[in-house]
């Protein structure tokens, strides 16, 4: 844990997951506007980048900016459910990302009607998670899916990329490569495979040492 | 794969499941629901599938954790110089922060009230509500319509603000034997309570199974208790079998 870490002393782009991780929980607990300002000037670049660079719609400076206020205002809203135990600040604030992502499509979709009980929290819910601490989570090492990321094989992990990231179907992506659809999903299974073991590889690894 | 799940599932949640769990959606399934492609009313299966099944809980976590990371990485794009102000001008306007911790205190009993209400007709309707994934009870109507459908099957369309899909609820009755049908569309079935078998397997509480179209099955469900189950359907099914020009099971549902 970094719990000791003084924040001025973090260089930027070497921060620590526990970093954000405490500042997040602070936001949560005592509702701490520094923090927020930090967790901010952090991650609405972040966000906007990845607006720009990953969303299946062609993605205006505006709606990227729109993205990032929606985005940041719910994690200022949800943090007091943040769990730190749980998840780190990056995948969490990732997820709340991911739900406004969901919701904007949505609203632009034609098959939906207005009545509905749920909502897109209800359906992509992060805290009805029932089962004990998912021990990947608790290593708290991005590097280490980072890493296992990098080395996929190439098509593997833009297969990933264009259906995870992007938030494309399989059969969209099919037609786009113009790839067969039973390539398409074997490229993201297998991927997700090779994640998987070098992750659990890496998990051992630091349990023996 | 990860053992986890069904090691610890006994002592942390052993009112819960009895049978362990074991037919999930596939991984490109889950993939598709966790970025958000899956439509909406398939994603209302696996949603529920996931409250039930840790494994599935574990492997959407992993997504979960390599969304974060990628987001960690991505290159930065600088922000407007008003954004955060901006900001903080919404989160004024939305409420102060402790107007906004008494509201939420307020409102939690308020919606677990409304969820007790409609648990309490779900009952009625011979629904034992309290097992039931969170996002289920969530869409448990005021009350509940069953339809006849044979002398063995049931359904009570459920409203999901949407109409690609239909999604319902369909209660065997103990031992009854659905008529043998085939799919247009594809079929996601979840299994809520009892269970049921078809020609592949037995099926228990939180499996989940997909059906697709031009598979042909025939369940019965077991002898000692009644089978509710959560079906996601494309397209209405035709009947295959002897009956099938009498007695179509799903014609009459009609996407809410
Ligand atoms: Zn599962």
């Amino acid at each position: 844990m970094s719990t000791t870490t003084p924040l001025t002393a973090v260089k930027p782009g070497e921060q620590r997951t526990d970093t954000w991780s405490e500042l997040l929980g602070r936001v949560g607990k005592i509702q701490d506007q520094k923090a927020f300002k930090q967790l901010f000037d952090h991650f609405a670049p972040l966000i906007k980048g990845f607006c720009l660079n990953n969303t299946n719609q062609s993605f205006g400076n505006d709606a990227a900016e729109e993205i990032v206020q929606e985005v940041m205002l719910k994690v200022w809203q949800k943090a007091p459910s943040y769990d730190p135990s749980k998840a780190a600040a990056s995948t969490w604030i990732y997820t709340v990302m991911r739900n406004a992502r969901i919701d904007m499509m949505r609203r632009n979709k034609r098959h939906q009607t207005d009545n509905s009980p749920i909502e897109v929290d209800d359906l992509w819910d992060e805290d009805s998670t029932t089962g004990p601490v998912v021990q990947f989570q608790r290593l708290r090492d991005e590097e280490v899916v980072q890493a296992s990321f990098k080395i996929l094989p190439n098509e593997q992990r833009q297969a990933l990329t264009e259906v995870y990231m992007k938030g494309k179907s399989h059969s969209e992506v099919a037609n786009e490569t113009g790839l067969p659809l039973g390539t398409v999903k074997s490229r993201v299974r297998m991927g997700l495979q090779k994640l998987q073991a070098h992750i659990a590889g890496t998990a051992h690894a630091k349990v023996q040492a | 794969m990860n053992h986890l799940a069904s090691s610890q599932s006994t002592s942390s949640n052993a009112s819960a499941q009895q049978a362990p769990i074991n037919h999930h959606p596939d991984a490109n399934m889950l993939v598709e629901y966790a970025s958000g492609s899956l439509s909406w009313g398939l994603s209302i299966a696996v949603s529920a599938h996931l409250q039930l099944c840790q494994h599935c809980q574990q492997q959407h976590a992993k997504l979960s954790a390599l969304g974060g990371s990628y987001l960690s990485d991505t290159p930065k794009e600088a922000v407007n110089d008003d954004a955060f102000s901006r900001l903080l001008d919404s989160i004024d306007k939305v409420s102060n922060p402790a107007q906004h911790k008494a509201a939420a205190h307020k409102a939690a009993p308020q919606n677990e009230q409304a969820i007790m209400h409609t648990m309490a007709n779900a009952k009625k309707a011979g629904i034992k509500a309290e097992h039931l994934p969170r996002v289920v009870k969530k869409l448990l109507p005021p009350q509940l319509r069953w339809q006849k459908i044979s002398n063995a099957l049931k359904s009570a369309r459920l409203i999901t603000g949407q109409g690609e899909h239909e999604v319902a609820f369909h209660k065997i009755s103990k031992g009854g034997k659905v008529v043998e049908h085939d799919h247009r569309g594809l079929e996601v079935t979840l299994v809520l309570e009892g269970s049921f078998s078809d020609e592949e397997g037995i099926y228990c509480p939180g499996d989940f199974l997909i059906k697709e179209p031009g598979q042909i099955h025939r369940p019965t469900a077991s002898q000692n208790q009644d089978c509710l189950c959560l079906s996601v359907c494309e397209a209405p099914v035709k009947v295959t079998g002897l009956l099938g020009a009498f007695i179509n099971p799903f014609l009459s549902i009609k996407p809410a």
